[in-house]
């Protein structure tokens, strides 16, 4: 498991409240019943029941086929960080190009603003991916012989826009990621990071309304990742983008997303928040996945605590049920009492030093299947 | 296959330690082979015996310099009327001829002041200082030799075929890079026509267009244009697809894609194919002397003919003079264009101004000359280097050639040479039963390569023996055999030296580097001087042309052995010795016979040439066949020298596709 004590203790704070809201909220990209099968005969594959059960290697046995995305369906809302995780074969890549079709699926629905994506002649979707989703690559794709700013510039030289115009606008990019100065240097006499700083600004530079990430960090030093994942959740604070983010890093899922869809073998096995993926692992493939989780750091006080008893509901600390386990253990630490979880003035319930570490020596594990959409 | 068995490695075996190629030739699959082809022969020759004999059988011969005097001639009496030759070949020819003609009159013009500083120039802006000089010394030393007329001979026509084979390469790599289908083809046309010798594309040229400048001229652009058409393809196919990815999710289209991603990102390719490219033309240019193009090539024939050695080193120094300014040039233009750093330097020697400013310089320069009346080089300043060098050759026949104490004298050595190895190797091959040439050959391919190659090799051995030239084809691959025994001998001897002390690599590399740049006909010269004519000269001529090749491969590769792998050796107390018989030849072993195939495809190219010294054989018959105008003789000779060439190729051919360039 990636996520480390270090790694873990700089999720950020502000856990989103967000999860009862979400249905309400603007879809973009609409994805039903997704499949992408590589292999003879591909197309067959989705719509024969005989085999759609079967494991990944039964089917490659059976078929000579393999499906790298399998029957997958979720939806990614306007303003949210959706991260698709896995490990690697998981179909995960694969599974984000298919949103732009840079790898065509075999079958499915796939809608972006209810726009159908499948059905795109050439020229609509060269015009999606010019202008409404930009992508950030694992090893940067950044043209060696053009400059920093030129390979910023380049989406928007691909849409015709002149060159004082763009080049402008690179340069504001290049300002916004942190590189001014380095505006005239080539690729290759970057560090990792800023090339990917670089690949970052190339895909801000067209304003798309989705940033498709593509584990765009696996490729750094562990130090410059986290810059750069802080950089993301920075720039999302900023402007509110859509971001689709790829990534085999539990670490930097937690970090960085809204919402997480855990995949395996194509499929997606839970989704949810980091909280619900954490706290209640869907099967024993995520809870194998989470173990290593430092929970107090992803976990609220809405899951540990109980039921207030007499007179406990007017006095202690007040916390939101948002706070997280280690705030909490904090609070409760300097009171030396139990605390109150209040929501609106009103008082939720209680969490002592028992339920918090119940949470943290794993055994308040919810008999109920409080599992994710 | 499995059904033959396969006995265990045994202990000993690996004791003995063979050379790396032998002992893998001898593992299980290559055994299972080699009993398959021994049951297919005890079969098949018994038969083949009775019915046939041990020569090639006459009755499996077919005369073709009837039908091919027959085209020949109806060629000839039809180049004016009709219409193929009136409508198309005709004014491709007239087209050649005149820009030709034109640049040749462009240089003329310029004069020599003019030539020498737009050279001087050029070199210096794409190479920088050191190369200038050197091509400043060159042209100073092309006039000083009393050889600028022909040097701009030669430098027109490797203008109009540098340009054109560049054309033409880099669209059918084009093609080649953009379409599947067609890479499939070509690639494989690419791959051999770039291991033929160049003796082969002489005939068919002259059989359609005449002698004259429109057939050197084409046969050096067929010669010189697939490397460059591969090199364009390779870029092409070889860009890094995350790039290309990126490019495509950005919304480009596939002409934007070519344009701003693929070309640029090829460009190393692209200038490794000009500079391959023009050093196979010039090595062309100066053969095709033969078949009508004017210049140093013709000097140096001419010279040649009549053993004039002085004479023809006179030709032969502005030749290689030439090839190091056009290679270094070329080659530090690739590296400085292929670089991904920008260019540094004062702003005022970048851009245009710069070029404006050299091309300026250089019309100066030209009018200077022409208003002192000098536009050849002054006759004035010229050195007579023949007399003297002939004086020399002279006192070395006299004191070097045989009778020297101990070790003997050149011609004796040339002598020995060929009564001892070349002449036994000779009557061997030929006394060999044919089926049993064919059945080594298979045998080599199929250990070596695949069954595949096994076929073509062998296919290609049969149809020497349908052509009716076996005899002289089995004189030529004596000569190939022997002077590729030398060269594989010496060359890995040098390339082990040299893998082993970077000192001695360091000294190596210049030499190297020159050698690989010199055309092939530059061999003949020095051979000449030293062995006169005959099989010995033409075999060293090729020792020394294939050496720089086999002792880099070798060097490169024994270098390239995992380094964890010799550590660890080393760890466990291996002597240097020990390292170098059990890892690192072992592990170089693609290396080594990469380096066999090189060796062959050059030794095999230079034999062919010695055709000129007295090689006989092949290559006696293709010089006959155009001094006489026996187009027949030649062009059977020159399929023979083809079918020689893929046999060679093949039996050597690892079954991986090497990836370097055959070079100059």
């Amino acid at each position: 498991m990636a996520t480390t004590a270090a790694g873990a203790s700089e999720i950020p704070n502000a856990r989103k409240a967000v999860d009862t809201a979400e249905d309400s909220r603007e879809v973009v990209f609409s994805v039903r019943h997704l499949w992408k099968v590589f292999g003879p005969k591909a197309d067959k594959i989705p719509d024969d029941s005989s085999v759609t059960e079967l494991s990944a290697q039964e089917l490659r046995e059976q078929t000579g086929c393999t499906a790298a995305v399998r029957d997958v369906s979720f939806d990614v809302h306007k303003g949210e960080v959706f991260v698709v995780m896995g490990l690697s074969g998981s179909g995960k890549s694969t599974l984000v190009r298919c949103l732009t079709r840079l790898i065509e699926p075999t079958s499915g629905d796939l809608e972006m603003d209810g726009e159908d994506v499948r059905a795109m002649d050439r020229g609509a979707l060269r015009d999606l991916r010019r202008r409404r989703a930009a992508m950030v690559f694992q090893h940067f794709g950044l043209l060696p012989h053009r400059t920093v700013v030129d390979n910023v510039a380049y989406g928007l030289e691909i849409q015709g826009v002149g060159k004082s115009e763009r080049r402008e606008k690179a340069t504001e990019m290049v300002d916004k990621v942190g590189l001014a100065g380095l505006e005239k240097r080539r690729p290759g006499q970057l560090s990792g990071g800023q090339q990917q700083r670089v690949g970052l600004a190339r895909a801000l530079a067209v304003d798309p309304e989705v940033l498709l990430f593509d584990e765009p960090f696996s490729a750094l030093d562990p130090l410059i990742r986290r810059d750069m994942q802080e950089e993301v959740v920075r720039l999302h604070r900023e402007e509110g983008r859509t971001m689709v983010f790829i990534t085999h890093d539990l670490a930097e899922a937690l970090r960085v997303g809204d919402r997480i869809a855990l995949m395996r073998d194509g499929q997606i096995v839970q989704l949810g928040t980091p909280e619900e993926i954490v706290g209640s692992p869907a099967d024993d493939y995520v809870r194998d996945f989470v173990r290593d989780v430092p929970r107090e750091q992803v976990l609220t006080v809405r899951r540990a605590m109980r039921p207030a008893e007499d007179g406990e509901a007017e006095q202690g600390p007040a916390l939101g049920p948002d706070t997280l386990i280690s705030d909490a253990i904090e609070a409760v630490a300097r009171s030396g009492g139990a605390a109150r979880v209040v929501d609106d003035g009103r008082c939720l319930g209680i969490v002592d030093h028992a339920c918090l570490l119940k949470v943290v020596a794993r055994i308040d594990q919810p008999q109920h299947g409080e599992v994710a959409a | 296959m499995s059904v033959f068995g396969t006995p265990p490695i045994s202990q000993r075996y690996l004791d003995t330690a063979k050379p790396a190629p032998v002992q893998l030739l001898l593992h299980r699959r290559g055994l299972a082979k080699l009993l398959l082809l021994a049951v297919a022969a005890a079969v098949i020759v018994p038969l083949l015996q009775a019915k046939y004999g041990a020569a090639w059988p006459s009755s499996l011969t077919v005369d073709v310099s009837g039908p091919l005097g027959r085209t020949s001639d109806w060629i000839i009496d039809n180049r004016d009327s009709h219409p193929l030759f009136v409508y198309f070949l005709g004014h491709l020819s007239n087209a050649v001829v005149i820009s030709v003609r034109g640049v040749y009159l462009l240089l003329l013009a310029l004069g020599w002041t003019g030539v020498t500083a737009g050279v001087t120039l050029i070199a210096w802006r794409v190479a920088g200082v050191r190369i200038a000089a050197t091509a400043l010394i060159s042209f100073v030393v092309s006039g000083l030799l009393g050889m600028w007329v022909p040097t701009m001979q030669t430098l027109a026509l490797m203008v109009v075929a540098v340009a054109a084979s560049v054309l033409v390469g880099a669209l059918l790599g084009l093609a080649a890079g953009l379409s599947d289908r067609l890479f499939r083809l070509l690639r494989p046309v690419l791959d051999t026509m770039q291991v033929l010798p160049a003796f082969a594309y002489l005939l068919p040229v002259v059989l359609v267009f005449g002698i004259g400048v429109p057939a050197a001229l084409l046969a050096t652009v067929i010669y010189a244009a697939p490397p460059m058409a591969r090199l364009t393809a390779l870029g092409l196919r070889g860009a890094d697809p995350g790039v290309l990815e990126a490019v495509a999710s950005l919304g480009a289209t596939g002409r934007q894609r070519l344009l701003t991603a693929r070309l640029p990102l090829a460009r190393k390719e692209l200038l490794l194919g000009v500079n391959q490219t023009i050093m196979m033309a010039l090595s062309m240019v100066v053969i095709a002397s033969m078949i009508g193009a004017a210049g140093l090539g013709d000097r140096v024939y001419q010279a040649l003919a009549s053993v004039d050695v002085g004479a023809a080193l006179a030709a032969a120094v502005p030749i290689v003079l030439l090839a190091i300014v056009m290679d270094r040039t070329t080659a530090a233009a690739g590296e400085r264009l292929g670089a991904d750093t920008p260019a540094t330097g004062p702003k005022w020697q970048r851009g245009w101004p710069v070029w404006a400013g050299v091309a300026a310089v250089t019309a100066v320069l030209a009018l200077v000359g022409r208003l002192s009346g000098s536009l050849v080089w002054p006759g004035a300043w010229s050195l007579d280097i023949a007399r003297p060098v002939n004086d020399f050759k002279e006192w070395m026949v006299d004191h070097l050639y045989s009778g020297v104490p101990v070790v003997g004298g050149t011609a004796d050595w040339a002598a020995h040479f060929t009564d001892w190895v070349l002449n036994p190797l000779r009557d061997g091959l030929t006394a060999l039963p044919w089926y049993g040439t064919l059945l080594i050959v298979a045998a080599l391919a199929w250990l070596i390569g695949t069954w595949r190659t096994a076929l073509t090799a062998v296919l290609a051995m049969a149809a020497i023996g349908v052509l009716g030239v076996w005899k002289p084809s089995m004189n030529t691959l004596s000569q190939v055999l022997a002077a590729l025994a030398v060269t594989l001998v010496i060359g890995f001897g040098v390339g082990i030296l040299a893998a082993g002390s970077k000192r001695f690599e360091a000294i190596l590399r210049p030499v190297l580097d020159v050698m690989q740049t010199m055309p092939q006909f530059v061999y003949l010269i020095p051979v000449v001087a030293l062995f006169a004519v005959g099989r010995a000269p033409a075999a060293a001529a090729a020792v020394v042309y294939a050496l720089p090749a086999v002792i880099r491969i070798t060097t490169q590769g024994l270098r390239q052995v995992e380094p964890a792998a010799v550590e660890s050796a080393r760890s466990l107390g291996a002597t240097r010795w020990q390292i170098l018989r059990q890892v690192q030849l072992p592990l170089a072993r693609p290396a080594l016979l990469l380096a066999v195939n090189q060796g062959v495809v050059l030794v095999l190219a230079v034999v062919i040439i010695g055709g000129l010294v007295g090689g006989g054989a092949l290559g006696y018959d293709v010089v006959t066949g155009l001094a006489t105008g026996d187009l027949a003789l030649g062009l059977v000779a020159g399929v023979a020298i083809v079918c020689l060439g893929l046999m060679l190729d093949r039996v050597t051919q690892p079954t991986e596709r090497r990836t370097t360039g055959k070079g100059a």
